[in-house]
């Protein structure tokens, strides 16, 4: 590009048009984003008569169901993120290391369920997973257990269909990361002396650990806005915050209040996403990290 | 009902499918001068086929009024429509406690019954004649249960069966949310009050029988879609759910069975989005689907019954065995008091409104 510039003798014009680029997309964020997110400011914190009022946020305090739902809520997530990550990493590990074939097989088993509909991924764990469905049906038929188990509308339900349903979020970010180590790495450690476990700890591990940072946090911040899994699966201990909004929105029509609750869902997934952006840097968690 | 909650994929692609199929009507060139068109927002699927088929097309036809169809019709639509100052609906189709709400913001018209035809308005109970609403197609919550589980006569006959799971074992599914008020009814009912000394409703009393039947409950399901399908698979034995649409799983070979015995019946009503353009058209069309007549061609097609007691006399004895507003399952039932749900409490809130909010903390707190 420099050449092109000097040759043609017109270097400003050209570094002035990729922020020309930009207005568009600015535009568009400003439309559809920005905007929507002052109004919902505007109608969690304005009175009609006074112009500003605490009045949603006092409500909330003294709501102590919607603070409950906010505690199921992370509760939910945060054990969705570590099933998430404790089925993830071995899997990516598996897909950084396994030959070409192995690992086109390994890629299709987590992209192709990534692609289909949520919807109908929980539905299918209500076959799986019913009082008559395949799991009972199979463990009966064993003679493992004599009556079926709870498996289904209760937190257990929710914890496989969400972290079925996530695990993808944890499993590319770590594998993006694996895949770009220096494989000279582990193989010094390995021709110093240490054990492949004592290779995997102090080497591999700690230097994919961004990776599994960003997977924890996308995985996280996907699981706190949860709503049909938890709806489909869940039992009356596993109602989120997200259920609640939606009710208060569409049925109450308390948009103020439903407003002020938006608003701390999302300033709480803001706080987690700076925790990791911090962590691990922003470009990681957004994807436009760039390629070394 | 909950009905809006449940937009499912499957009904998207249905409801819009159907909006395709009704394409060439509205391409059709009137022969006469343009009479304008109305908007009726249905909930879609094979209903609002079924409304098409014996309701839109003959009133097209009468008229040279073009009806279209949208949906589904949320309260919260319609005040996007409203605030945006751009309303397109003019007709809804909806239950009571979604045209209460909307009521409450100012979204609707009232309905000038002096400008409807005396003679089709007599037939149709006056407690389905409410000011927002008109009741035109009626459901209800009934005891709908698996016949693998309870052969027929052995099944739960009343709402204390339901609540008893000592003689009565099994799964039971009720509804919570997607707007839907709480069934305290039926939770009275089962606590021994007559269903014909029901209102003022005693809520307290309620929510304790609601507090036992608490852990008989498998799930609380969000929408009657999945309520008729965790009765048909038997991941519930007995569901609280809409009647008709047990009927419909019935007819398409689903092993349940619907008890209609103290039933709470409730309608869906026509309603007027205030504001709308075309409001002689509007009650034009009124006039036309209230008949009797008419009503009676819908309930052959779908087994809710019609609000018209005239419709009647247009259904032999099979095709009205199973609709719930025939005499013989009228009389076992109840009619849910809009009155008594749309009454406004010293706190500023409706009755459905308050109790629909205490309905979600109930659930989240006492688990």
């Amino acid at each position: 590009m420099a050449i092109l510039q000097r040759h043609r003798g017109k270097p400003r014009a050209w570094r002035a048009r990729p922020s020309l680029l930009l207005v568009g997309a600015m535009t568009f964020a400003a439309a559809v984003y920005v905007i929507p997110m002052l109004t919902l400011m505007s109608w969690a914190f304005r009175d009609p008569k006074t112009g500003f009022t605490l009045a949603q946020a006092i409500k909330l305090v003294h709501e102590p169901a919607y603070i409950t739902a906010f505690v199921t809520t992370f509760r939910t997530a945060a054990i969705t993120t570590l099933m998430c990550a404790l089925l993830g990493y071995p899997l990516a590990y598996l897909m950084a290391t396994a030959g070409n074939r192995a690992r086109l097989v390994l890629a299709a088993a987590v992209m192709i369920p990534f692609w289909t509909s949520v919807l109908a991924r929980s539905l299918a764990w209500v076959i799986l997973l019913g009082k008559r469905g395949l799991v009972n049906e199979w463990l009966l038929a064993s003679g493992l257990i004599s009556v079926p188990l709870p498996l289904l509308f209760n937190s257990i339900g929710v914890q496989i269909g969400m972290t079925h349903v996530l695990l993808p979020f944890m499993v590319l970010p770590i594998w993006s990361v694996l895949m770009r180590l220096d494989p000279a790495l582990p193989r010094a450690a390995r021709s110093l002396g240490a054990t492949p476990a004592r290779t995997f700890l102090e080497v591999s591990l700690p230097l994919s650990l961004p990776g599994l940072l960003a997977g924890c946090t996308l995985v996280f911040i996907l699981a706190v806005g949860f709503y049909i899994t938890p709806a489909l699966l869940g039992g009356d201990r596993d109602i989120t915050i997200a259920g609640l909004i939606e009710m208060v929105v569409r049925d109450l029509l308390d948009w103020p209040f439903g407003a002020m609750l938006s608003l701390i869902l999302l300033a709480i997934v803001g706080a987690v996403f700076a925790l990791g952006a911090r962590l691990v840097g922003a470009e990681r968690l957004t994807g436009a990290e760039q390629r070394p | 009902m909950l009905k809006r909650a449940s937009l499912t994929r499957r009904q998207l692609l249905i409801g819009v499918a159907s909006l395709q199929s009704a394409g060439p009507f509205f391409h059709v060139t009137p022969a006469r001068a343009d009479k304008g068109e109305i908007v009726v927002a249905g909930w879609g699927g094979s209903r609002t086929t079924a409304m098409r088929e014996v309701m839109f097309k003959p009133f097209e036809a009468a008229t040279g009024i073009r009806v279209k169809d949208d949906g589904p019709p949320e309260a919260a639509k319609v005040k996007v429509q409203a605030d945006s100052g751009n309303i397109t609906w003019d007709i809804l189709d909806t239950d009571i406690p979604a045209i209460l709400t909307m009521a409450k913001n100012g979204l609707l018209q009232k309905i000038d019954y002096a400008k409807l035809d005396a003679g089709r308005l007599a037939p149709i109970p006056k407690v389905l004649q409410h000011e927002f609403g008109l009741g035109h197609l009626i459901y209800g919550f009934n005891i709908v249960y698996n016949t693998k589980t309870f052969a027929p006569g052995k099944h739960p006959q009343s709402w204390a069966d339901v609540w008893n799971g000592e003689a009565f074992k099994g799964g039971r599914s009720f509804p919570f949310r997607g707007g839907i008020s709480p069934q305290l009814e039926v939770a009275l009912a089962a606590d021994g009050v007559a269903i014909d000394k029901m209102y003022p409703l005693d809520v307290e009393r309620a929510w304790k029988a609601m507090d036992r039947v608490r852990p008989l409950v498998t799930k609380w399901y969000a929408n009657h879609g999945e309520a008729l399908q965790l009765v048909s698979k038997g991941e519930v034995d007995i569901c609280c759910t809409i009647g008709p649409r047990g009927i419909v799983a019935k007819r398409e070979g689903a092993p349940v069975e619907v008890e209609y015995a103290g039933g709470k019946l409730a309608p869906d009503n026509w309603a007027i989005v205030k504001g709308g353009k075309n409001i002689d058209a509007v009650y034009q069309f009124l006039n036309f689907v209230i008949d009797g007549k008419v009503q009676a061609e819908l309930a052959k097609r779908i087994p809710y019954g019609p609000s018209s007691q005239d419709a009647f006399r247009y259904l032999n004895e099979a095709e009205a065995k199973e609709l719930n507003t025939a005499p013989h399952n009228l009389a076992k039932q109840f009619w849910n008091d809009i009155a008594w749900w749309g009454a406004i409490g010293p706190d500023g809130k409706t009755n459905s409104e308050r109790e629909t909010e205490r309905y979600a903390k109930w659930m989240v707190q006492k688990s």
